[in-house]
């Protein structure tokens, strides 16, 4: 089995490619070489098989030539898509540039690596891939106006997507995590605004505490699975009760 | 949810049959205790084991179902999970819906519900750490004619199941639904002609109706500790036939 990860560099997909070792060969795909590296090592150390990929989402020809170099080295089997950043700006002080970071980063990059992955998936009539959504993707956050669209953007493509490749037996799902303790949520914090921003997650979510990354990598093995094998299309969320719809 | 040398047995309704006999299988399977309810428990009676109580009770005796869960502790330490699967299909056009159909429906599909969780909730209270799992339905958010009783007890157990986990997320306890799209179990085809069942196949994304194995495995994944952050979510499994 071979699988490929998209920011599996660190936090969720990182947890999510040590997991998934266990029982497949990883593409460990991150736009930081040395994170990717990293992990492959970590994997290795474990007993497991990977592979290190230094790629930027944002590069569709990038993208094209890793999925290329990936399928070489094994039918890929399954698609985490999860690379993704995080910027907290009011709409007001919103750049064009930030939108567009954010929305080319999770929405037309995650469209690259899907559509790259499809390609070589829909012939073999086998596949499941899982997409990098948010609770953000259904409720609405103050400071978050992009990010917020961009993950409803991936949640609106997973669904467009889970219809039209059902019949190819390919399956596809996005997770929606609620507040994980992940780099994500300490990037651009201070020490006293990431215990702050812990807090008042805490204070937001029904079983008192952040999730781990690991518990959503949990997640993400299983809506790889044979075990979800009807599952398709949906938005499961790992958020420790932050949103119920 | 135990491994397989740990103490606690899973609580099914409804196992006598279709997905919650499944759920009981794979459970027994896994080496885990299983304490299956149902008003007609058909070939697992008699099949009391080591791992394996069977009573025959109607889930709308909240007396019954006090005393079953009573014995469930008593032989096996503590309940550890519960998957209730007991319900009733009876579509009839809405105008034709008489009293006895609702109360029957909303008495199985909603109250019994309520009162199995009242029944093993102390039980989970006691140890801090539990997982249940109601099954509800697709016609709970989308609509097909002839189902507005089944349709509305279904979402009930969508609210009842919300506010359950809310009561208990920090008490160690997770509560989630499994909403299964039609799947080829004796519930849809004691109603509906074979054809019709496996018709419902087209225009399905994935070109097939569901299976009880389809259905159970939600529920085993979210009985299990690899579900341990999820609460309160309603798994939709359905080939992606509604999106939501």
């Amino acid at each position: 089995m071979n699988t490929l990860i998209t920011g599996a560099g660190s936090g969720i997909g990182r947890a999510t490619a040590l997991r998934l070792a266990k029982r497949s060969h990883i593409c460990v795909a991150d736009k930081n070489g040395a994170n990717a590296a990293a992990v492959v090592k970590e994997i290795e150390a474990a007993g497991g098989k990977a592979t290190a990929f230094e790629v930027n989402v944002l590069d569709g020809d990038a993208v094209r030539a890793t999925v290329a170099k990936a399928e070489a080295l094994g039918p890929i089997d399954a698609l985490f898509n999860n690379a993704g950043i995080s910027v907290r700006t009011t709409i007001a002080d919103l750049t064009g540039d930030e939108w567009d970071l954010m929305l080319d980063t999770h929405a037309r990059g995650m469209f690259f690596v899907a559509q790259a992955v499809l390609r070589n998936m829909v012939p073999r009539k086998k596949g499941a891939i899982v997409q990098t959504s948010s609770d953000f993707a259904v409720m609405g956050v103050p400071g978050m106006a992009a990010y917020c669209a961009a993950k409803c953007a991936v949640y609106s493509m997973t669904k467009a997507l889970a219809q039209e490749f059902g019949d190819d037996k390919i399956r596809v799902n996005a997770i929606g995590p609620g507040p994980i303790d992940t780099p994500i949520l300490r990037g651009g914090r201070t020490e006293e605004q990431y215990r702050a921003s812990v807090a008042a997650n805490e204070a937001r979510t029904p079983m008192g505490r952040l999730g781990k990354p690991e518990e959503v990598a949990a997640v993400v093995d299983f809506l790889l699975s044979e075990k979800s094998a009807y599952i398709n299309g949906q938005l499961f969320h790992p958020n420790g009760g932050a949103v119920m719809w | 949810m135990t491994d397989a040398n740990g103490q606690g047995a899973v609580v099914v309704t409804g196992a006598g049959s279709g997905i919650g006999r499944e759920i009981t299988r794979l459970l027994l399977e896994q080496g885990i205790p299983v304490s299956a309810w149902d008003l007609n428990p058909g070939d697992l009676t008699g099949h009391n084991s080591a791992n394996l109580m069977v009573r025959t009770l109607d889930t709308r005796d909240k007396a019954a179902l006090q005393k079953a869960a009573d014995e469930t502790v008593e032989r096996f330490g503590s309940i550890a999970g519960a998957a209730t699967c007991a319900g009733i299909f009876r579509p009839k056009p809405f105008l034709e819906v008489t009293q006895q159909d609702w109360d029957d429906h909303f008495g199985i599909n909603l109250r019994g519900v309520l009162f199995t969780c009242q029944a093993i909730l102390p039980h989970m209270r006691a140890k801090k750490k539990g997982s249940i799992v109601l099954f509800s339905s697709t016609l709970a958010r989308t609509a097909k004619p002839t189902t507005a009783h089944y349709a509305a007890s279904k979402g009930g157990v969508l609210g009842l199941m919300r506010v359950m986990s809310l009561e208990t997320a920090k008490e160690g306890i997770r509560v989630n639904a499994v909403s299964p799209g039609i799947a080829d179990t004796p519930m849809p085809n004691a109603v509906m002609s074979r054809d019709v069942v496996l018709s419902r196949a087209e225009g399905n994304p994935m070109g097939r109706i569901g299976t009880a194995n389809d259905m159970a495995q939600a529920a085993i994944f979210l009985l299990s500790d690899d579900a341990s952050y999820v609460t309160g979510q309603d798994i939709r499994v359905n080939g992606g036939q509604d999106p939501f």
